[in-house]
């Protein structure tokens, strides 16, 4: 095989399609077989399948982390099933990664969008928004208890809004705030990726569209928005499994309360296993989520085509 | 049936790895404790310093040497329950006593030190008893106190009190007149950080004692459900509620937080008259208000309830911090000599220059060499006098009920549960 | 055509730079105060006694060997994450083979497996390879929790390369290893960037693996030693804050170098 190394697309090589043997047995075109998923695949089984495997083990054992385990059937999972701390979790849970989603999807679309344009002052501006990516969340919440604490933060200054400013005392306010701090927080990652899917829309959509006089409005609606579709169900599915797997906000910011108010399914896993050291029912909470993550976004996939949906829109195949 | 099969699943899984990284490893680092030396974990914070020196004395004569490993704060615990049963585990580690320790007795990983008493009666004799026993499990110690230690105590605005003609309250009535003089001056009388939850927890703890006395709380501690349901219990609640209810701490106490600096904060600046807090408190306020910490600042042990159980003289918080020994320590007597400096004349000097109050014999020889030695001595003499030092609660109990206690005792504060619903909670919470 | 000014957006921008900035610069400004002044005046006023403390103190606990070693275990991350994805998003995207879309799935589900959840595990396997207390055996795990993420961002940039150029290189009777390097990897260098900016950041802020899969001063990285800021009951804000914002600079360079590299990768295809 010939080594060419350009970056331009080329126009001419010469020769037939060489069938290899990784490759793929369609009829049409050349197509990479799985061998190229393998190395991927096989790392990745090695270093996060197999625990996830042992977590299951352990979903139906009784262990502290000290002696040997035991097993203990089905009771981990009849106890979580039957605590209202849990089921009151799970209702949280998808009420902030519903929250998430509806807030961060469309704030991030309009900032990516707009960050794709080329002048300099959006170069600087998104290099600051970008900013809130960086700090660990440690950082972030210690930030933000403070600008919200009621006597010297931001609520003590707006007392009109804020009232007694006892945001992380009602169970409401609680579970704003920590919507609000994930959006401050995650927002610039989905805006990176609107921002490289904008920027990769082509001019000649546009072009065509202003000289069929096309406000920038509609220009929005008929061209970004249908261009943004992969973008937008990848950013989504990383919300909601996002949103279904937090638990350093709420560690840092509400330690799950008001009592158990906003003990998110992922930080009571981490309360069971890691404060309390019952690692049989933190297990079964875990592969709860990994389960619930997994087929929220298998549906997603499936609802909008992202699987089947290759280069070949216009039906290479 | 008893199974070993998530370690047999990961030897499983990791021989592939093991072939294929063999030989890739860069420097095989510390961590085993059989490398021919001590390992000694402790919590990674600003003490450190005495530690390392501790460490450096104890190489200096040493044959066998001594290392020190230090976990970065927060998740000490979480840490230290994943490694303490393989390899990697230390000799000697960092602890709270009480339930900290408790599961590890159980399983049958720490050695009892009493033999290390028997042969050096020092190990115990030079302790203050109160302290020393918060490391005792079932009748057998484990712990040897290393660092200071830390009762809770009333600390209060002196300029705020003498404005609204308050002194420090002596008793409970005190406290609550003191109050309601103080919300009438339009401050907050009493600054708590609901918001870390086990601020809160401390109130629990010293109006208990003083109406019931220890012995309710050992009660329940030992498994009696009964004790919480008491008549005692459901006075100390009622009263607990009517402090609430009368406004003391203010509406938004939830949402302020001691671990950013917010509630000392409000007591410096005479926004709040109280805060209820660990000896930790008089540092702190140095660090972030030096001016009110030398001439605003008081402090007091918390106020007697009359016709209540409980001896004046008893303090609640945190006894100490101890070090335990491994059953499988390959130098036991290397360890003997490493803990024996934990009472020498070096050890509460380095201490004391640190800020932290030692609690061996030998501390009053220094006392005049701490930065601030009239509240060093009045701590002192509290915690040697004191007829009994509870540990706080969230320690005494083993760690799978702290964050149970701490959502039930916001949970009281807050209205969500009432006394009974408080009971019920506390009940339900595993003693062993 | 589109220099029009837009009123809308930029009222937008600015309260969104509002909402971005105030942390910020309460962040900043933090660290250039002194912890009396901080805890006096509050957070959101302005310094009055500036102070570099907070940035030598930093410095002093030992950053420059914990700043080492976070480099090394990001370059690593980053390289194993640019070695392993691409094929992977390559085969996602392009193979018609039953078993890749049951990868695909795969991944999915390895998109939600929560680090926490399988530590404990980890830590067995881990310290079985005996890679405990090892860089290499913090790089291995955080790479493949960086995979799932990686491989959707890329395969996602990829699915939007026109399917006609492929149809033009099947033509040419090019290979798919040809068409990887000649055409997929050129043209998805948006999607390169954005998961060398993800697992580098993943990389840089870890600290559950880290925590649990090291110990010994030598292996310790910067998350790590940010938390010695911690004592026991309090914290020194102005002094995390500190150690938080150079923790921060390297990421920060790197973002605008990748950035760069992003814009010019756009560049280079609206050319064509």
């Amino acid at each position: 095989m010939t080594t060419q190394l350009t970056s331009a697309p080329p126009t001419a090589a010469p020769g037939k399609a060489r069938r290899r043997p990784e490759d793929s047995h369609t009829a049409r075109g050349t197509r990479p077989g799985f061998l190229w998923a393998l190395p991927a695949t096989l790392f990745f089984a090695l270093f996060a399948l197999a625990p996830l495997v042992m977590v299951a083990v352990l979903s139906f054992m009784s262990w502290n982390g000290l002696g040997s385990p035991q097993f203990v059937g089905t009771d981990n999972w009849e106890r979580i099933l039957d605590d209202p701390v849990m089921i009151n979790s799970i209702w949280l849970t998808l009420l902030l990664t519903a929250l998430g989603v509806v807030i961060q999807t469309p704030l991030s679309i309009v900032l990516g969008v707009w960050a794709a344009g080329h002048q300099r002052n959006r170069a600087v501006l998104s290099a600051v928004y970008f900013v809130p990516l960086l700090l660990s969340a440690t950082a972030v919440s210690v930030l933000w208890r403070a600008l919200l604490d009621p006597n010297f933060g931001i609520p003590a200054r707006m007392t009109w809004l804020f009232g007694d400013g006892n945001l992380f005392g009602e169970q409401a306010t609680a579970i704003g705030v920590l919507a609000f701090v994930s959006t401050w927080q995650f927002t610039p990652f989905h805006t990176l990726i609107y921002q490289g899917a904008a920027r990769a829309i082509p001019p000649v959509l546009y072009q065509a569209a202003a000289i069929d006089g096309a406000g920038r409005y509609r220009q929005f609606f008929h061209i970004t928005l249908p261009q943004l579709r992969n973008s937008v169900i990848t950013s989504m599915i990383l919300m909601i499994v996002g949103g279904l797997t937090t638990f350093e906000t709420v560690l840092i910011l509400t330690q799950g309360g008001p009592g158990t108010d906003t003990t998110i399914s992922a930080y009571y896993m981490y309360q069971k296993a890691f404060k309390g050291f019952d690692f049989g029912a933190g297990s079964a909470i875990a592969l709860c989520l990994v389960v619930a993550a997994t087929v929220v976004s298998l549906i997603v996939v499936r609802v909008s085509g992202y699987d089947k949906m290759r280069s070949d829109m216009e039906g290479v195949s | 049936m008893r199974t070993r099969m998530p370690r047999v699943l990961a030897c499983g899984a990791t021989l592939a790895l093991a072939a294929s990284l063999a030989a890739c490893g860069n420097g095989s680092g510390g961590g085993s404790s059989d490398d021919g030396r001590i390992h000694v974990l402790v919590y990674g914070d600003a003490s450190n310093k005495v530690e390392k020196q501790m460490v450096d004395t104890f190489n200096k004569t040493s044959k066998v040497k001594a290392v020190l490993d230090t976990i970065p704060g927060a998740d000490y615990q979480q840490k230290l329950q994943t490694i303490i049963n393989t390899p990697q585990a230390p000799d000697i580690f960092f602890n709270w006593g009480g339930g900290s320790i408790q599961p590890f007795v159980k399983a049958g990983l720490l050695m009892p030190l009493d033999d290390f008493v028997k042969k050096d009666p020092n190990l115990d004799d030079k302790f203050l008893p109160s302290v020393y026993n918060s490391a005792v499990v079932e009748g057998k110690p484990y712990g040897i106190p290393m660092r200071g230690t830390q009762p809770v105590l009333l600390f209060s605005n002196k300029e705020v009190l003498d404005k609204a003609g308050v002194k420090q309250p002596a008793t409970w009535d005190q406290l609550l007149a003191a109050v309601k003089q103080l919300k009438s001056e339009g401050v907050t009388p009493i600054a708590l950080g609901g918001g870390d939850q086990w601020p809160t927890l401390m109130w629990f703890e010293y109006v208990y004692d003083r109406v019931a006395g220890p012995e309710l709380f050992q009660k329940a501690l030992s498994g009696d459900k009964d004790a919480w349901a008491s008549a005692d219990s459901k006075k100390a609640l009622g009263m607990l509620k009517e402090l609430v209810d009368t406004g003391a701490f203010g509406k938004n106490y939830d949402s302020v937080k001691y671990t950013n600096g917010a509630s000392p904060a409000l007591v410096a600046q005479g926004k709040a008259g109280f805060e209820l807090m660990g000896s930790w408190y008089y540092a702190q306020q140095q660090q972030d208000a030096k001016d009110f910490a030398a001439k605003g600042l008081g402090y007091s042990t918390f106020p007697t309830i009359p016709g209540g159980k409980g001896d004046p003289s008893d303090v609640v918080g945190n006894t100490n911090n101890f070090y335990s020994v491994l059953k499988k320590t390959k130098h036991p007597e290397a360890v003997a000599e490493f803990l024996k400096l934990m009472y020498s004349d070096e050890f509460v000097k380095a201490q004391m220059a640190i800020g932290n109050l030692p609690t061996t014999t030998n501390t009053p020889k220094f006392l005049d060499t701490s930065a601030s030695p009239e509240y060093s001595r009045f701590q002192y003499d509290l915690v040697a006098k004191a007829k009994s030092f509870q540990l706080s609660w969230d320690q005494a109990f083993p760690p799978s009920a702290m964050t149970p206690i701490h959502q039930t005792v916001q949970q009281f504060f807050n209205g969500q549960l009432d006394t009974d619903g408080f009971i019920k909670a506390m009940q339900a919470l595993p003693t062993e | 055509m589109r220099h029009r000014p837009n009123y809308l957006a930029g009222a937008g921008s600015i309260v969104w730079l509002v909402l971005v900035g105030l942390p910020l610069y309460v962040m900043l400004a933090a660290t250039l105060r002194t912890r009396q002044d901080y805890a006096k005046h509050g957070p959101v006023s302005f310094p009055r006694d500036f102070t570099l403390d907070n940035y030598t103190a930093a410095f002093d606990s030992g950053f420059g060997r914990y700043f080492l070693n976070t480099i090394v275990v990001t370059l690593c991350v980053v390289g194993v994450v640019l070695l392993l994805v691409p094929p992977l998003a390559y085969a996602i995207v392009r193979s018609r083979s039953r078993v890749t879309s049951q990868v695909f799935r795969l991944f999915l589900l390895g998109l939600a497996i929560p680090a926490q959840a399988v530590i404990v595990p980890m830590f067995y396997l881990i310290s079985e390879a005996g890679l405990y207390d090892n860089l290499l055996g913090v790089i291995l795990p955080t790479a493949a929790f960086c995979l799932p993420m990686s491989a959707l961002i890329l395969s996602g940039a990829m699915r939007d390369i026109s399917p006609e150029l492929f149809e033009a290189m099947t033509m040419d009777g090019a290979s798919p290893r040809r068409m990887f390097f000649q055409l997929v990897v050129p043209l998805s260098r948006g999607g390169l960037s954005t998961i060398v900016v993800f697992s580098a950041l993943q990389a840089w802020n870890g600290f559950l693996f880290p925590l649990v899969l090291t110990q010994s001063d030598s292996t310790k990285v910067i998350t790590l030693g940010l938390y010695n800021f911690q004592t026991e009951h309090g914290v020194d804000i102005p002094g995390l804050l500190g150690a938080v914002t150079l923790s921060m600079v390297p990421v920060l360079l790197v973002y605008l170098f990748a950035r760069r590299a992003l814009v010019q990768g756009l560049m280079g295809m609206g050319g064509k």
